[in-house]
């Protein structure tokens, strides 16, 4: 434990030696900010609510989802797929380590430091140049729960992609219908109840929902009862449990491909 | 009493892609089931006992990686047992790593971004390295290489040599039983590899940890080790005391000549002169010609260099002249050729 607790701190001052890049990231973040925000607004000029969503409710879901899409890039499937095309994963292997938590530890220091350094000041701009107003509720307690098994599930996703570069030795094209695909399923674009009454359904059953969607209610719409919001940060735990056994027994296929096909 | 590692027939075999030249190869490739099976380790059988130091030596492509790679547990053998310090490496992978320090030559354990202090400390806590033992790690350390001196440096600064150095160190912080060094001079200039030398060989006498080295350069083998196991296409050549193999590549030169004039009947005349002058049992022979190089190999047990150089110098125009140490690949063509007898 220890040793996992060293790596995550490894990768926060890692992440510090470019925080030139955070400049950028921060950047692009407002500039975001500053475009959703007049595509909502024209969105909204002559309706006050649609599918039950106010400007501010819509406009604060585009705000923090695009803020969480760049928390929660763990960057773990570039860095495996990149590990084990140099065969730097050779050097992983020789250690007493886990390689999927070692892996794990990475992705949580860089989230810790984006999440210092990005979440806080795009939460300032919100509230001082965009007058978004936040709801308060229960729902806001629970926030940093669910961004926490949002973390997970996101990892769970980029690790098992990453694993598929044991396979196909290049992820890229992987990599990116990946990225397309979750923001799209998990609602971090637009909020679901944008979309179409079967669709929502079927994204309700299926575990994208759990990392966008879910942390994103609890802080747009922290007001309901603590029934459905506990049951909401339930069905994310249950969605970690089920990711997380995939993952190992995904790991324990292509790690037989690494060490029967050579490395 | 059994050995600390124990390798019995060791097999391991590799199905590889035929690749077909060009894009459309290429494209034809995406396709293919045309799979050649290469044998990169082939039958392989050694005992290693503690506190050896062992080279293990052969050309590029030879299993050296490989049978490393099998021993630390990253990869499973197709066949025939390993057993290190009385366990199966790859079932065991995760216990094993504690016991076993490795330096893969062309990465580095070190974390890139970082000073070379922090590498050490996560190192420590990986290997759950007491806070006393770290600190008298690290002060031998600095006594051997400076190290101190390159603490706040970050990894990405530092020269090839500096970082070999660090990460050999890394390798036996938590004074490891067996350190694995896979190629660990490859690109270095002279005085670096000396002083990587010495590192190695004072943390082996130390400590007696057992050091298996591969390398290219049969300059580490003379400089550290007392046995030597010689590796080609899978398959052992060689395995026993350096000094027998000493004599073997120690006394060997290559002289490479560029003569004036050189055409199809000069390698000929060369030939006979050489015989002429020198007898038929002299030790020399000339061998392939690149780019108009000659290339004479003189055993130098039974005929000095500067002899044969003034010969030939004296008898051909010789436009230029290197002299070069006896390369890996001519050494294991000797073995072939029966040298080791």
């Amino acid at each position: 434990m220890r040793g996992y607790l060293a790596i995550v701190r490894g990768a926060i001052m890692s992440g510090i030696a470019y925080r030139a890049g955070f400049f950028f990231l921060i950047l692009g973040n407002v500039l975001y900010l500053a475009v959703a925000y007049f595509l909502w607004k024209s969105i909204y000029q002559n309706t006050t609510v649609i599918h039950g969503l106010t400007f501010n409710d819509a406009y604060l879901y585009a705000a923090v989802g695009s803020t969480v899409f760049v928390l929660l890039k763990t960057y773990a499937d570039w860095q495996i797929s990149h590990d084990i095309a140099d065969g730097t994963v050779s050097v992983y292997l020789s250690k007493p380590v886990d390689y999927q938590l070692y892996s794990l530890a990475t992705s949580l220091g860089d989230v810790l430091m984006s999440t210092a350094i990005i979440a806080t000041p795009t939460l300032v701009i919100l509230i001082l140049v965009f007058k978004v107003t936040f709801v308060l509720g229960p729902g806001l307690l629970l926030f940093p729960f669910s961004l926490i098994l949002a973390f997970f599930l996101s990892f769970c996703f980029d690790y098992m992609t990453g694993l598929m570069a044991f396979y196909t030795e290049s992820i890229w094209g992987i990599s990116t219908s990946k990225e397309i695909l979750i923001s799209i399923l998990a609602g971090a674009l637009v909020p679901l109840q944008f979309y179409p009454e079967a669709i929502q359904k079927v994204l309700q059953v299926l575990p994208f929902q759990a990392i966008y969607y879910t942390p994103l209610m609890m802080i747009t719409r922290p007001n309901q009862d603590w029934g459905t919001l506990l049951t909401s940060l339930g069905i994310q735990a249950f969605w970690v449990v089920i990711l997380f056994i995939c993952t190992r027994l995904f790991y324990s296929q292509a790690i037989k491909v690494l060490r029967v096909a050579g490395g | 009493m059994m050995s600390l590692i124990h390798i019995e027939n060791l097999n391991k075999h590799f199905k590889i892609l035929n690749r077909h030249p060009g894009l459309s190869g290429a494209i034809k490739d995406l396709f293919s089931n045309d799979y050649k099976l290469v044998r990169a380790v082939d039958g392989i059988s050694y005992d290693i006992e503690p506190g050896e130091v062992v080279g293990y030596i052969g050309p590029n492509g030879a299993g050296k990686s490989t049978t490393i790679k099998m021993m630390t547990g990253i990869l499973k053998p197709t066949s025939g047992q390993i057993l290190v310090n009385g366990l199966v490496p790859y079932d065991n992978r995760i216990r094993q790593a504690q016991i076993m320090g490795v330096v893969f030559g062309q990465r580095t354990q070190l974390w890139w971004d970082l000073p070379v202090i922090e590498s050490f400390r996560i190192l420590k806590e990986i290997y759950r390295v007491d806070q006393k033992t770290f600190d008298s790690h690290m002060d031998l350390f600095n006594d051997l290489v400076g190290l101190g001196a390159l603490y706040g440096q970050q990894v990405r600064t530092l020269s090839l040599g500096q970082r070999m150095l660090c990460d050999i160190t890394a390798s036996f912080l938590h004074n490891p039983q067996i350190v694995f060094l896979d190629e660990p001079t490859i690109g270095l200039d002279v005085s670096v590899k000396a002083k990587i030398r010495t590192v190695i060989k004072e943390l082996n006498q130390m400590r007696q940890t057992t050091i298996i080295l591969t390398t290219h350069d049969l300059g580490d083998v003379e400089a550290l080790c007392q046995r030597i196991i010689i590796i080609d296409k899978g398959k052992i050549l060689y395995d026993g005391d350096i000094k027998k193999v000493n004599a073997l590549f120690g006394a060997y030169r290559t002289l490479k000549l560029q003569i004036d004039g050189y055409n199809e009947s000069t390698l000929g005349q060369l030939e006979d002169k050489l015989m002429g002058h020198f007898g038929v049992e002299n030790g020399i022979s000339i061998a392939s010609v690149e780019d108009h190089w000659t290339d004479v190999t003189i055993d130098q047990a039974r005929t000095p260099l500067a002899d044969v150089l003034s010969f030939v110098m004296g008898n051909f125009s010789v436009n230029d002249v290197r002299i070069v140490e006896i390369a890996m690949e001519q050494v294991v063509r000797k073995v072939y050729d029966g040298a080791l007898g």
